[in-house]
């Protein structure tokens, strides 16, 4: 075993590579595990067309911005170029290909055992990212079911399904983007839908939704952020009702601060659902062989149904204990400070309407710095 | 797949108002109308007695031939005001509208729809230009530097760097990409003020031609010959060629910029407005000269051809192969 080092940083993904670099610049000594290898994992793995939906600006994390001659919105490809260029000018040297199996506090300090052996550390941060572990759904039949199944993440672009017809089901961020993706690949595409969401062009006016949450509507109350921002997606996007797509009965920054749920950033899906390119049905009820029997009641085929149904971070899997320091829906309780457990941080593990990236790399600079004092 | 399978761009959202409008897009005339949210696209002849539709109204949603009244609906179902029992249909074409401009193509088709990466970019314009030349001969004009110190105001090459000139041409079955560095020509001092363009800069025209549709996609931007560092400014241009005949091809060319207006003073609405002038002006000289070539004919057989001559001659069996759907 190891000797115990001060803090042990779980993750080389945008989180962990931020609180890295911060304790390097502080002389603080720390090991970084990963479990790919490379950093930022998630980002080489996402489908093809991705680009940030928040622009760069407030995107960046802490000591580094962005290269000038990146767009507003960066790619994937940017997004990864990034995060090694970053890697580099902070000399963060994480130890990959280490993935954490489990961790627990034990005599004063955090044991954490890996596929290699175990470390020891005082500190112990989990930045394994909002986007862990799918949420895979299982209906009714899909055995039977001759066509593909297939989760959102191993999703890298459209091309395949060229002339095929694919069901989306979800219509989160990654949904409604891959729908998008699918049916410039020359698809037959429907999103099918479970409950309402709200829908927020990335632009509104030329500005980007990320800034009109930073600068307007964080520094309001939330009922009346809500009404204003419900009075702006009148004008700008519309009833989409008729098009099966109704209104949550609650605001968007409601349902945001309330239950994590982050409205649609439209980027093109919502002109092809209006254009009819789109259809939106009900949700899957049970599979067939050729087709999926959906909640009304009707019968579709389908060549490929695609499962944009979300992750989860699956905290409760890496920690003993997690029951004290994890909420009802499995997501820490405390964000980027000392949670209840003594030494143990979480960094990443919520969505704020401002921005992951730009919540991370706030968070990333309080946690360092209470390290770094410590 | 033949030509009509593929999307073309057919008109700037902003043409199509109340009024019907008639366009020709790959030999086809075609008529476009709006209903409701989306877009009508039909041949322009009436089913019944051969009018020309564009010259009608469009009526709730419906599109009414100007002769007898007979009416139309986006899928094409007619209806004849008198003659109920007539059930007259025409083919209709599917539409999209997107980045500013309505596209078409044959219903069933499952072609791509021809995407290029401008996510974050903003406009700066979108133009649409007939050329007396056939597609190929189009294409070829848009897909070598060779002619920019002679043709073109700004964009380009000094005719003494071109001998030195980079050109690098690299082929896949389906695109054909061409890389050209060398270094910036002079602009005028205050206009190279202005964009910021740096003085010991290289050019770089990257660019890459698809063939369903064909389109060309160019990115455009500065590096220091020093430091190999980009400039933050860059451009990113699309190029879609339709052709209208065999003897005459439409440009339908979208311009972006990569830096938003909002971001640096310089990329300011003058600098679009001059931008856009800068685009039009550069593709009128492209097309005023292809207007007086003496050899309109599509073959390269028999030419002497040069060194930037590469990327035209692997067009060639990808056009008919691709796009018009020829066996290879
Ligand atoms: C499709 C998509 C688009 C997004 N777009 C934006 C956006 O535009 N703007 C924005 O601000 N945010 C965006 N986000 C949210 C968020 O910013 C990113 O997901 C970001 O990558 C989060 O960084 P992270 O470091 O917390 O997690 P990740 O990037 O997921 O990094 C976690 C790292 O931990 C590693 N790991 C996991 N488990 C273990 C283990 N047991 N042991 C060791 N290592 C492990 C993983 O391999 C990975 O490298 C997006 C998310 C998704 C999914
Ligand atoms: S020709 Fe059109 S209605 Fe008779
Ligand atoms: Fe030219």
């Amino acid at each position: 075993m190891d000797p115990a080092t001060h803090t042990i940083v779980v993750g080389a993904g945008p989180a962990g590579l931020a609180v890295a670099a911060g304790l390097g610049s502080r002389g603080v000594p720390y090991t970084l595990l990963e479990r790919s290898e490379d950093v930022g994992w998630s980002w080489r793995n996402h489908y093809e067309r991705l680009h940030l939906h928040t622009v760069k600006q407030f995107s960046s994390l802490p000591g580094m911005r962005f290269p000038e001659h990146v767009g507003l919105y960066p790619s994937r490809d940017e997004v990864v170029a990034y995060l090694e260029a970053y890697a580099r000018r902070f000399k963060v040297t994480p130890r990959l290909g280490e993935g954490v199996q489990r961790a627990r506090r034990e005599h004063g300090l955090w044991h954490v055992e890996t596929d290699r052996g175990t470390h020891r550390a005082k500190n112990l941060v989990l930045a394994t990212g909002y986007n862990r572990v799918p949420r895979e759904v299982r209906w009714p039949g899909q055995e039977a079911f001759q066509g593909t199944v297939l989760h959102s993440r191993e999703f890298r672009s459209g091309r395949p399904f060229q002339g095929k017809r694919v069901l989306v089901v979800g219509m989160g961020n990654t949904g409604g983007e891959l729908a998008l993706d699918l049916w410039e690949s020359g698809a037959t595409v429907a999103l099918a839908v479970r409950s309402p969401r709200h829908v927020v062009p990335r632009d509104v006016y030329g500005i980007p939704a990320q800034v009109n949450s930073l600068f307007v509507l964080s520094r309001l109350p939330i009922a009346l952020a809500d009404r204003l921002s419900l009075r702006l997606l009148d004008r700008v996007v519309g009833d989409l009702a008729p098009y099966g797509l109704p209104r949550p009965s609650e605001g968007p920054l409601t349902q945001v601060v309330e239950r994590g749920r982050i409205p649609l950033i439209d980027i093109g899906t919502i002109a092809l659902v209006k254009q009819g390119k789109l259809p939106v049905l009900p949700p899957p009820e049970r599979f067939t062989p050729t087709g999926v029997v959906h909640a009304d009641g009707v019968e579709r085929p389908w060549d490929a149904v695609l499962a944009a149904t979300g992750y989860h971070p699956g905290l409760e899997e890496l920690l003993e204990g997690a029951s004290q320091v994890l909420n009802e829906r499995g997501y820490p309780r405390v964000h980027g400070a000392e949670s209840a457990l003594p030494g143990l941080y979480f960094l990443g593990f919520r969505n704020p309407l401002t921005g992951q990236l730009h919540d991370i790399a706030r968070e990333a600079r309080r946690i360092t710095a209470a390290l770094g004092g410590a | 797949m033949a030509e009509l399978d593929h999307w073309h761009p057919a008109l700037k959202s902003e043409e199509l108002r109340a009024r019907p409008v008639g366009v020709t897009v790959a030999g086809r005339e075609l008529v476009l109308f709006r209903a409701g949210g989306s877009v009508g696209c039909l041949p322009d002849r009436c089913p019944h007695r051969g009018m020309r539709l564009s010259l009608g109204t469009t009526e709730a949603g419906r599109l009414v031939c100007p002769y007898h009244g007979w009416s139309y609906a986006p899928d094409g179902q007619g209806r004849s005001p008198g003659t109920p029992t007539a059930k007259p249909c025409a083919e209709a074409l599917e539409t999209v509208e997107r980045d500013g401009a309505v596209w078409v193509r044959r219903q069933g088709s499952s072609s791509r729809f021809p995407r290029w990466d401008h996510d974050g970019c903003y406009e700066v314009g979108r133009l649409r230009k007939t050329v007396h030349a056939p597609l190929e001969v189009t294409l070829d004009n848009f897909t070598e530097v060779e002619h920019t110190p002679f043709l073109h105001a700004f964009l380009g090459y000094n005719p003494e760097d071109l001998a030195s000139l980079e050109c690098r041409v690299t082929t896949e079955d389906d695109r054909v990409t061409v890389f050209n560095q060398g270094p910036q020509r002079p602009f005028p001092a205050p206009l190279g003020a202005l964009y910021g363009v740096p003085r010991d800069a290289d050019f770089i025209d990257h660019w890459t031609t698809f063939f369903s549709p064909v389109y060309t996609v160019y990115d455009q931007y500065w590096v220091d010959r020093e430091t190999g560092e980009r400039h933050p400014d860059a451009l990113k241009i699309a190029v879609f060629f339709n052709p209208v005949s065999p003897e005459d091809t439409e440009l339908f060319v979208f311009v972006h910029a990569v830096r938003p207006r909002w971001t640096s003073w310089r990329a300011s609405p003058l600098l679009g407005a001059l931008t856009r002038a800068f685009v039009h002006l550069e593709v009128m000289l492209d097309a005023r000269m292809l207007g007086r070539l003496a050899d309109r004919s599509t073959s390269l057989k028999g030419r002497s051809l040069g060194r930037f001559d590469k990327a035209l001659v692997a067009h060639r069996p990808r056009i008919d192969a691709l796009y018009r759907g020829a066996p290879r």
